[in-house]
């Protein structure tokens, strides 16, 4: 049956009991996806409504943004076009996810309103529906990136699984860093704000257009502490015929066991109260 | 095959509402001598707190339909929100038996920039139907809004009438055990109010258990075979309507 047969909610009975809720409310968004994945196409349609190109215009305006930096940065670091180009245009398209799903993390509850204060629809189904959005509008950005790596001839030399591989430890990152954000943007309203600034200065401190170079100990230092250079290095290195240092794996799969472990902690003791917030 | 048993069980609910962002402390004295709204104190925190419900117990099973009636901000709303699993209880617990379809809100997850046919998809998700059972009620929920070849415009270009149709025909067309509403009926111009009565009349019939809350008192009389008072978030115990007078007269 689509919908719960039995419903059966009470006061706090302890923090365990709180833990058992939360994880009934994960195991609940399961059968939920699909209605996520329905949410989530239809944000897409709804915000390119109209537009010839819908949802390729970000694809487009996002290829010249690496044409324009491609070719600025191979001048400037005196590195070839057939060097700089795929590293900045894969930098930038899964820079543009991995940043998108922390930003619109932001939103996650506080658009959702609606449903929560009168369904009892499992809230993480909405965090499902903000990671799903973003990885539709990647699934349109993938253009830029086989045409990069046919166009540049790296397709030859490329590690697929190793790069899908550091595709699911990245989105295992970024969502729980969504999820994190979207309960604190829904009880503190200067959240969203602060994120977008993080990202942003995150942007220019991971080498999403430059090349990391590890001969400066003070570069070394801000590229193994910056969670982000192991996403992007995770995904981008392998398509681009480079092996990943171990440490970037230890990295990631550190990090989203202690980030769940603690973000599913602060899901679980807020729950009741998200709703409260909105 | 036996009909799953249909039921709501309350216990000693006491539901709090955190007000965040609030200073609350020069207000409070004064709006507790307010006779509408729930009762404002101070959470252990020290943020302000409003009891919407406090120590509300009710049973109702299948045939029983209920009519919620108070005051604004009686915690009528409050109730039926806690019924449909969105608020959870502070203190007590709630039980309920069978398929939930909170009525609560009509404009729940329309966009009017869709056109109808993609709000009914949208609506009919949302309520928990399929892709397959929604394409199966889509002629039927198309003839019931009456808006033919409208329903393929965006819903920006309806009136409001026009989209209480629609909403009111989406919203109406789930399969429930346990149907919980706010008023919200007198939608739409009389020829609409007509059949919009007709189709709530027949989805209380099969629905086990109906909720009702509305000021209006005929509405109750028409819906409802049972009636329960709140007030400042205490609830009367539920009785006959055929006390609904009595019950007024006490207030």
């Amino acid at each position: 049956m689509h919908t719960a047969q039995h419903m059966l909610r009470t006061g706090r009975r302890g923090s365990l009991h709180e833990f058992a809720m939360a994880y009934a409310d994960l195991r609940a968004s399961v059968p939920k996806l699909g209605l996520a994945w329905s949410l989530a196409s239809h944000d897409v349609i709804s915000r390119y409504r109209g537009s010839i190109l819908g949802p390729f215009w970000i694809t487009l305006s996002m290829a010249f943004m690496v044409l324009g930096i491609g070719f600025l940065y191979s001048e400037l670091q005196h590195i070839s076009l057939q060097e700089t180009m795929p590293f900045v245009a894969l930098g930038i398209v899964f820079w543009g996810m991995i940043s998108l799903v922390i930003i619109e993390g932001c939103e996650t509850f506080v658009h959702a309103s609606g449903m929560l204060s009168q369904t009892s629809l499992p809230m993480f189904t909405f965090v499902w529906r903000t990671l799903l959005r973003n990885l539709v509008t990647l699934l349109h950005h993938l253009i830029i990136i086989v045409a990069v790596l046919i166009w540049f001839g790296y397709w030859r030399t490329m590690n697929l699984p190793l790069a899908i591989a550091g595709l699911v430890l990245t989105l295992l990152n970024v969502s729980w860093i969504s999820l994190a954000v979207a309960i604190s943007s829904a009880r503190f309203r200067d959240i969203p704000q602060i994120v977008t600034s993080v990202m942003q200065f995150s942007m220019f401190m991971t080498p999403v257009f430059w090349k990391p170079d590890f001969h400066s100990p003070m570069m070394t230092l801000v590229l193994i502490y910056n969670p982000f250079f192991h996403m992007l290095d995770s995904i981008r290195g392998p398509l681009l015929g480079a092996q990943p240092a171990l440490q970037t794996y230890v990295v990631l799969i550190a990090m989203a066991v202690i980030g769940w472990a603690v973000t599913f902690s602060l899901f679980a003791l807020t729950r009741r109260r998200i709703v409260h917030y909105l | 095959m036996k009909a799953p048993p249909v039921s709501i069980t309350v216990k000693d609910l006491t539901l709090r509402f955190p007000v965040y962002g609030v200073d609350a402390k020069s207000l409070k004295k004064h709006l507790a001598r307010v006779a509408i709204g729930g009762r404002l104190s101070k959470s252990h925190h020290g943020s302000a707190e409003v009891t919407a419900i406090s120590g509300l117990s009710m049973t109702l099973k299948a045939g029983d339909r209920l009519g919620l009636i108070g005051h604004n901000g009686s915690g009528k709303t409050t109730l039926l929100r806690a019924l449909s699993g969105a608020y959870e209880p502070d203190e007590g617990q709630i039980e309920v038996k069978g398929r939930i379809a909170p009525l609560l809100d009509l404009s729940l997850g329309i966009d009017p920039s869709a056109t109808g046919l993609e709000n009914i998809r949208l609506r009919g998700r949302i309520a928990g139907l399929t892709t397959r059972e929604i394409d199966a009620k889509m002629d039927e929920i198309g003839r019931f809004t009456g808006l033919g070849p409208f329903l393929a415009m965006p819903l920006k270009t309806y009136s409001a009438g026009m989209a209480a149709r629609l909403a009111f025909a989406v919203a109406t067309a789930v399969d429930a055990d346990v149907l919980l509403m706010d008023e919200w009926i007198a939608v739409g111009d009389a020829d609409f109010q007509k059949i919009a009565h007709q189709r709530l009349l027949s989805l209380v019939e099969r629905a086990g258990i109906l909720v009702l809350a509305s000021h209006d008192m005929d509405l109750i009389r028409l819906y409802c075979n049972k009636v329960m008072r709140m007030e400042g978030g205490v609830a009367s115990p539920v009785t006959s309507i055929k006390d609904l007078d009595q019950l007024l007269a006490q207030a």
